[in-house]
């Protein structure tokens, strides 16, 4: 990469504008986690809060529930994550590599099956987790979840696998390893962004879900954080300090997922170098 | 997408003739089933967790099922009444009209500064890469009632920031300027929330995409003299160009029914200027308990799915073997 | 493809023919309700209705009362309720005893999903209820939910600016309260920031009280039906008014949002505004993070054009019901009437709330703000009691849009009250 000195400079500093135009809004949410609520929306000009107060994440800790809400959320996001990564990876590899009667007819069924608005289908679902036996119960909704997250992760990882080449994983059949050997040792390590991308999409479709969790889980120590962060609105009016403080450490752990993740994608783009 | 697969072995000697001539042989059994024991997971999932429920609603949308029809488990059929209720609301058109035109404005919006950000992100020094990653997959993580709640403050006509700013700035005009008085500027207000949102997943797509590329494609292309556009061209566009089309896909159909976020705003107002689709459905069934009505609404919604990803879907049924 | 075809054909027909068995009622279920055997009593009150104090006494007792009964006290974020109900109504196992919004009351109640309390009425301590909150729960001549709680808007205004700008007493007419706010303008106008009234656009509970004040009604009742009446000379005049305070007090508060969006409290609590239109626990919001105002701050009732007299209020509250669904609708009965008894309803005054069964209001007078509250309560009234006023609220509010248009100049008062009309009168046809 032969670029000069000022190229580097002018891209570095588009880089940072864009940084700081995606950063604003959670800027804002933050800096609003640490105001007090007289100061939440003011006359005078802050851009940088006026004073600031801890009181919020105080509130927002002390609001019952938030551990067992928490680790409820973290059961049911990450085992939808990785059922869906499961199947969508096992699915994946047929549908990008091998020929077989149904094939387009199965693809079709994953791109419509992302297309009916979730709203409309809440009565149906319930009542088949009515009939199911698994109302008030984590794994329904991590069920749901998962098959909500799998259309597009079979999808995103079929694609992914297109683009890997044949030809390594053919060279690796004639190395002495069988198609599985060859699945394992080629091609799922080529597929680490594509990993990273859909789990980090699963993770935070399953930890962002509200309705469902509402209308599925009846007790209140079997809901998730979505509700938990909506008990922070009630008739006396809604403590906006507090959500906002709430909703920091609610975006926390999706943070936290991606950067551990996110090591994959380095490594997949380390991955990607040996093609050649 | 295979054209992806070839462009990626120039360097070194051809890889051996690949065993091909093992492939006309039938292969056995076993070999037969191996796809579908490796579908079976997804295929039952998809079927019972997200066919049959889907199924369901179309039968729905033949009933009546108000709220006292669901409790006493009544079965009523009425024909097409629950269509007819939904398309001779002359507003329903419209509807339509303004959720495609506002669902093509923020996909084209988000697949642009998507693509670019990506681009961007491969030249940037690493630590600026991940800060700007960082501040992506915060915007990404945000709750929806954070980031609804923090635009409408950001916009807000009295006090926000953003009037603030721009009076500030010398633009007196904006002192109590109302976003949020007209369909078309609340929408675009949603629309730039969307697009924050939005944003950070299709990037991530198209970065790794990019990634795929290997570096000495672009060396090559460096050293026979292309220019940058050139080399973007011919090395970049075809790894990424199945997964912008993916993306472009997906967010058409996410778009389409995003609910939470244009609700969130103004509840389709000021007089219903900003109602799109999934906020009518909400509006006329959910929220009125005519769940027969909602689901016609949500029968007639991936109707007009059908219809705007239909060369998509064409493209995928006629196309020979595993292209796309 | 064709072989798939055909699946998903024969798929369908299955689902046609079995859709049927989906949502089957549950009425068998919740075990037999045998006397003697071992039963619980499902109760769903919502977030920050009842106080802790007065349910750990009310469950005690009750539970003291019958022998083997549990009472299963669940409390119900206000989020997401609407869907909540819906398929806890149509579940296996619903609630026993519910608690309903009172503009949503009529909705349920018309769907035929309540138990019928009209021959209960008595003993429920009918003749102690609250008007407004009958209403509410009357749905073609049947009592299908009895009065909770309540709560009406007042003035909260501020005792120190008042004396700073000469004025003696709260105001007891609208023209006293427009002399005020002349007044108050005159004394700290020089503040661009002093906002001698906060009143956004949007508050259309405000505007309820001055069209009913005129002696005018958003809708007029034939039977179960109701037509928009915004565009009588009464509703025109009431509408008038708002623009008239607006204009007066100079408000900065945004024309297009409610009293919510920003919270009016926070504003408040900033310390330059004189009045605000809100409930009482409002005051707390306000005084969270400035305790210094606490002292400071009162309530009057929104005076009338009559002097002397208060204007009517519209009242928000809650109802209480029984799905029809319970398995123990005798024991939701008793449990109720244990909640509507004196003791419990004194309670709910105590905690600052108009009771719902009592109509002994001296429990409020202790705080001058709820004090306020307690005066204009007797002149309380409700939104039309029709299922559709449920989805009016839930989304596009006419009078919103109307209030909005009408403030900016967007539209006329003939336009703005004309279109408001239309879209009423569409919304009440198609509710129902």
């Amino acid at each position: 990469m032969n670029k000069t000195m000022g190229q580097r400079v002018a891209l570095n500093t588009v880089g940072v504008l864009v940084a700081v135009l995606f950063a604003f809004p959670t800027y804002w949410m933050i800096t609003s986690a640490f105001k007090p609520s007289v100061d939440l929306l003011t006359a005078d000009y802050d851009l940088i809060p006026l004073s600031v107060t801890f009181d919020n994440f105080v509130t927002a800790i002390n609001q019952p529930g938030f551990l067992t809400h928490l680790r409820n959320s973290l059961i049911v996001t990450l085992g939808a994550v990785a059922c869906s990564l499961v199947a969508g990876v096992l699915a994946a590899f047929p549908l990008a590599r091998l020929r077989f009667r149904g094939r387009k007819g199965f693809l079709l069924l994953v791109l419509i099956a992302q297309m009916a608005p979730m709203e409309a289908l809440f009565i149906p679902m319930f009542l088949l987790m009515q009939d199911a036996g698994l109302l008030n119960q984590l794994p329904s909704l991590l069920l749901v979840y998962f098959a909500i997250t799998l259309p597009f992760t079979v999808w995103t990882l079929r694609g992914f696998v297109q683009g890997i080449p044949f030809e390594l994983e053919e060279a690796a059949m004639v190395d002495g390893c069988g198609r599985f050997g060859a699945f394992r040792r080629v091609i799922l390590p080529l597929l680490g962004p594509g990993l990273v991308t859909t789990s980090v999409f699963a993770f935070i479709t399953a930890w962002n879900e509200f309705l469902y969790a509402l209308v599925f889980m009846r007790d209140s120590n079997k809901q998730t954080l979505p509700v938990w962060l909506s008990t922070f609105r009630s008739v006396f009016g809604t403590d906006w300090g507090a959500i906002m403080a709430a909703s920091v450490l609610y975006a926390l752990p999706a943070l936290i997922f991606f950067m551990l993740v996110q090591r994959k994608l380095v490594s997949g783009a380390t991955a990607g170098a040996l093609k050649g | 997408m295979t054209t992806t697969a070839h462009v990626t072995v120039p360097a070194g000697p051809p890889p051996p003739a690949p065993p091909r001539a093992g492939r006309p042989r039938r292969a056995d059994l076993g070999e037969r089933t191996i796809p579908y024991l490796l579908l079976a997971p997804a295929v039952i999932t998809m079927l019972v967790l997200l066919g049959w429920p889907a199924v369901q609603v179309v039968a729905i949308s033949f009933r009546r099922l108000d709220l006292g029809e669901l409790v006493r488990g009544e079965i009523v059929w009425i024909g097409l009444d629950n269509y007819r209720a939904a398309l001779s609301d002359p507003e329903v058109w419209t509807v339509v009209l303004r959720t495609v035109v506002f669902t093509a404005c923020v996909v084209a919006a988000t697949v642009l500064v998507a693509g670019l950000l990506a681009i961007l992100l491969r030249h940037l020094a690493p630590g600026v890469r991940v800060a700007v990653q960082t501040f992506l997959v915060l915007a990404w993580a945000t709750p929806i009632v954070a980031a609804t709640t923090v635009f409408q403050w950001i916009f807000d006509q009295q006090y926000g920031i953003l009037n603030k700013t721009l009076v500030k700035l010398g633009f007196d005009g904006f002192a109590g300027y109302s976003w949020f008085s007209s369909g078309p500027s609340t929408l675009t207000v949603i629309g730039l929330m969307i697009v924050w949102q939005a944003v950070p997943f299709v990037c991530f797509t198209i970065y790794a995409g990019l990634l795929t590329a290997p570096r000495e494609l672009y060396e090559a292309a460096a050293m026979d003299g292309a220019s940058p556009w050139q080399a973007f061209t011919t090395v970049s566009w075809p790894s990424i160009r199945p997964l912008v089309m993916l993306a472009t896909f997906l967010s058409v159909i996410w778009d389409f029914k995003v609910f939470a976020q244009v609700w969130a705003f103004r509840q389709g107002g000021p007089d219903g200027e900003s109602t799109t689709l999934p906020v009518l459905l909400y509006l006329k069934g959910i929220a009125s308990r005519h769940f027969g009505l909602a689901s016609a609404i949500a029968v007639l919604m991936i109707l007009v799915l059908l219809v705007l990803t239909a060369r998509y879907l064409q493209l995928l049924l006629r196309s020979k073997e595993g292209d796309l | 493809m064709k072989r798939w075809t055909k699946v998903m054909t024969g798929a369908a027909a299955i689902a046609l023919a079995t859709a049927g068995c989906a949502g089957s009622g549950g009425t068998d279920s919740g075990g037999d309700a045998a006397a003697g055997e071992d039963r619980t009593l499902t109760v769903w009150l919502m977030d920050g209705s009842a106080p802790e104090t007065l349910t750990d006494a009310l469950h005690e007792e009750f539970e003291q009362a019958n022998d083997g009964v549990t009472v299963k006290y669940e409390i119900q974020p206000w989020n997401g309720i609407q869907d909540k109900l819906t398929t806890a109504l149509a579940s296996q196992n619903p609630p026993d005893v519910i608690e309903l919004g009172n503009t949503q009351a009529p909705a349920f109640a018309a769907e035929g999903v309540l138990t019928d309390l009209s021959g209960d009425v008595d003993a429920l301590h009918g003749d102690q209820w609250l008007d407004s909150l009958k209403a509410s729960g009357e749905w073609d001549g049947k009592q299908f939910s009895t009065p909770f709680y309540a709560a009406n808007r007042e003035i909260i205004y501020r005792t120190d600016m008042f004396e700073q700008a000469g004025i003696a007493a709260p105001p007891t007419s609208r023209e006293e309260w427009l002399d005020a706010i002349t007044k108050l303008e005159a004394k700290f106008g020089s503040d661009p920031q002093f906002q001698s009234l906060y009143l956004p656009g949007q508050n259309w509970y405000a505007l309820l009280s001055f069209i009913w004040d005129e002696g005018g009604d958003i809708a007029t009742k034939d039977g179960t039906n109701f037509s928009a009446a915004l565009t009588t000379p009464e509703a025109k005049a009431g509408l008038e008014f708002y623009k008239q305070l607006v204009d007066a007090s100079g408000t900065t508060a945004p024309k297009d949002n409610d009293e919510q969006n920003p919270v009016q409290a926070g504003i408040f609590g900033q310390g330059k505004v004189a009045m605000m239109i809100g409930l009482p626990w409002e005051v707390a919001t306000a005084t969270e993070d400035a305790p210094d105002l606490k002292d400071k701050i009162s309530g009057f009732p929104i005076p009338s054009k009559n002097a002397g007299e208060t204007a009517p209020v519209f009242q928000g509250g809650s109802n209480l019901a029984i799905p029809v669904n319970s398995a123990n609708a005798d024991l939701a009965k008793d449990y109720l009437k244990l909640l509507l008894s004196e003791k419990y309803q004194t309670m709910l005054a105590e905690a600052g709330m108009v009771p719902g069964a009592s109509t002994d209001l001296s429990p409020l007078e202790a705080d001058p703000v709820s004090k306020a509250m307690a005066e204009a309560a007797k002149n309380g009234r409700s939104v039309p009691a029709t299922p559709a006023w449920a989805t009016i609220e839930a989304g596009q509010n006419p009078l919103k849009d109307m209030l909005t248009a009408y403030l900016t100049g967007a539209k006329s008062l003939d336009q703005a009250t004309a279109d408001a009309n239309t879209a009423l009168d569409e919304a009440f046809s198609s509710g129902a």
